[in-house]
């Protein structure tokens, strides 16, 4: 680890909190409908952090190749559920071809970043495989949600024009083609535009960590640019293997979406 | 029962969310027929149609065109043969030429050629213009998406025809045009749920459909 950034006191952090007086005042005296929310999230925010600080100070203290894996392993099924939780999906139908596609759409960017980018001597340096597996799955996840409800929810509402398409003799593969290819884009325009405007409009976070952790600006843009490739790789595959890989379950025989793949009815 | 239906519902009982749509149902299609289905609203005359093109499974009963059963297997094949006009066309996205031609990239129809020859002549017949052809289909009128969507299905030279409601948003100019041109086509098999008095006087029967309990048929 670097030595050379300096360490917040837990007192020093307690007073961060200070600041918060400024938004209270604000939100109090405007009367908004926020406050109880804002101090649950200060709260929540918190409490996990401090909890995946302690764990993750353990793991990186043991750097054990399976404690590394297990982690990644967990993290991908934290990810898979909270895609079928925002995308409004089912827990049966989705679990397994999320967490295939959640799975490779980080571990294969994420090898190549350490081995061919980096060249790390041991792959499972918990320094770099945790946080990096981090930012990529993160990226897919936003991604795979975004991606999966397109999908899912564009055929339901444009049911129709979509059964249009089977009644004019159209196979499955090609009566969904229209949806994948809008949800792609839907998916990884985000991604395309924030590279657009990196480092214009807002310095990257890991950019940002790298100098502040004592490297020099050059080596942190080598590390965002590296990173920024390895977040699109990994969520252009998340989503199309998660649309993919879901599709089989998803549509009758007759080729119709089976309405039972969505966990509430949706509008 | 009869292999000469074109289509055929057999005994066809479906119910959504525990309500009855459709008891016992039984309605047949010759060739060159033209049947009208009416009724109240809810009466199950949509869902008629959807079940013959497998987008509605019912409870039970069997479905057949061309006296081959409607099954997982067979309905990709079966569909083929019959061309579907939906209430409020949704045509989907893009320019109305695209629409048009996107059935024939379809590996089922690689067969069939877009009949470019014959779309100014049934653009002219019902009252569109050769230039709606390059706008988006989202920018047209509801009177027009349905003309688009009945051109369509004509171009697909499916023996069977199935309208929904397909001519609800016309004037009554075009309405006509596209009603008597179908009657006009006797080896066509029309099965048109409508309400439309001149559609009825075109067609060789009229299919009342009520709500399960008391449907009779004149």
């Amino acid at each position: 680890m670097n030595t050379s950034t300096i360490d917040i006191g837990y007192m020093a952090l307690a007073a961060g909190y200070l600041l918060l007086i400024i938004p209270i005042l604000l939100i109090l005296y405007y009367r908004v409908k926020l406050l109880k929310n804002l101090l649950v999230s200060i709260l929540r925010m918190t409490v996990q952090l401090l909890l995946v600080g302690f764990y993750l100070q353990f793991i990186f203290q043991l750097n054990l190749w399976w404690l590394n894996l297990l982690w990644l392993l967990v993290m991908v099924v934290a990810a898979d559920l909270s895609i079928i939780h925002s995308a409004g999906v089912t827990v049966q139908k989705f679990i397994f071809p999320l967490f295939v596609a959640v799975l490779a759409g980080t571990a294969i960017p994420l090898a190549f970043f350490l081995c061919v980018i980096l060249q790390l001597p041991y792959l499972f340096e918990a320094q770099y495989f945790i946080p990096i597996a981090g930012m990529i799955m993160g990226n897919c996840l936003r991604a795979s949600i975004i991606g999966l409800s397109d999908f899912f929810h564009s055929i339901h509402k444009e049911e129709k024009a979509y059964q249009l398409l089977l009644a004019q003799g159209a196979s499955l593969q090609e009566a969904v083609l229209p949806y994948i290819r809008r949800a792609y884009q839907a998916a990884l325009n985000p991604t395309i535009a924030s590279m657009a405007t990196i480092g214009l409009v807002a310095l990257p976070g890991m950019m940002t960590g790298i100098i502040m952790g004592g490297a020099s600006p050059m080596t942190a843009i080598k590390y965002q640019i590296a990173i920024m490739i390895a977040i699109f790789v990994g969520t252009a595959l998340t989503v199309l293997l998660s649309i993919r890989l879901s599709r089989p379950g998803s549509f009758t025989a007759y080729g119709t979406l089976d309405p039972a793949i969505f966990a509430e009815k949706p509008a | 029962m009869n292999d000469s239906w074109r289509c055929e519902c057999r005994n066809i009982s479906i119910r959504f969310n525990e309500r009855p749509v459709l008891a016992d149902f039984n309605l047949g299609l010759r060739p060159g027929e033209r049947v009208v289905i009416t009724g109240d609203s809810g009466a199950g005359k949509s869902t008629v149609l959807r079940c013959l093109l497998g987008f509605v499974t019912p409870d039970q009963g069997r479905v057949f065109v061309d006296g081959e059963e409607l099954t997982v297997e067979s309905v990709w094949r079966l569909r083929r043969k019959m061309a579907f006009v939906p209430q409020e066309a949704d045509l989907g996205r893009g320019r109305v030429l695209d629409v048009l031609h996107r059935p024939f990239t379809f590996k089922s129809n690689a067969d069939l050629d877009f009949p470019e020859t014959e779309l100014p002549a049934l653009l002219e017949r019902f009252y569109l213009s050769e230039a709606l052809l390059q706008e988006e289909i989202r920018t047209l009128s509801g009177g027009e998406k349905q003309r688009v969507a009945i051109i369509a299905a004509l171009l697909l030279r499916r023996p069977i025809m199935l309208l929904d409601e397909a001519t609800s948003a016309l004037d009554r100019e075009a309405r006509t045009a596209v009603q008597d041109y179908f009657a006009g086509q006797p080896e066509l098999s029309v099965l048109a749920v409508t309400h439309d008095a001149h559609f009825q006087e075109l067609a060789h029967r009229v299919v009342d459909l009520q709500p399960p309990q008391g449907r009779k048929t004149r």
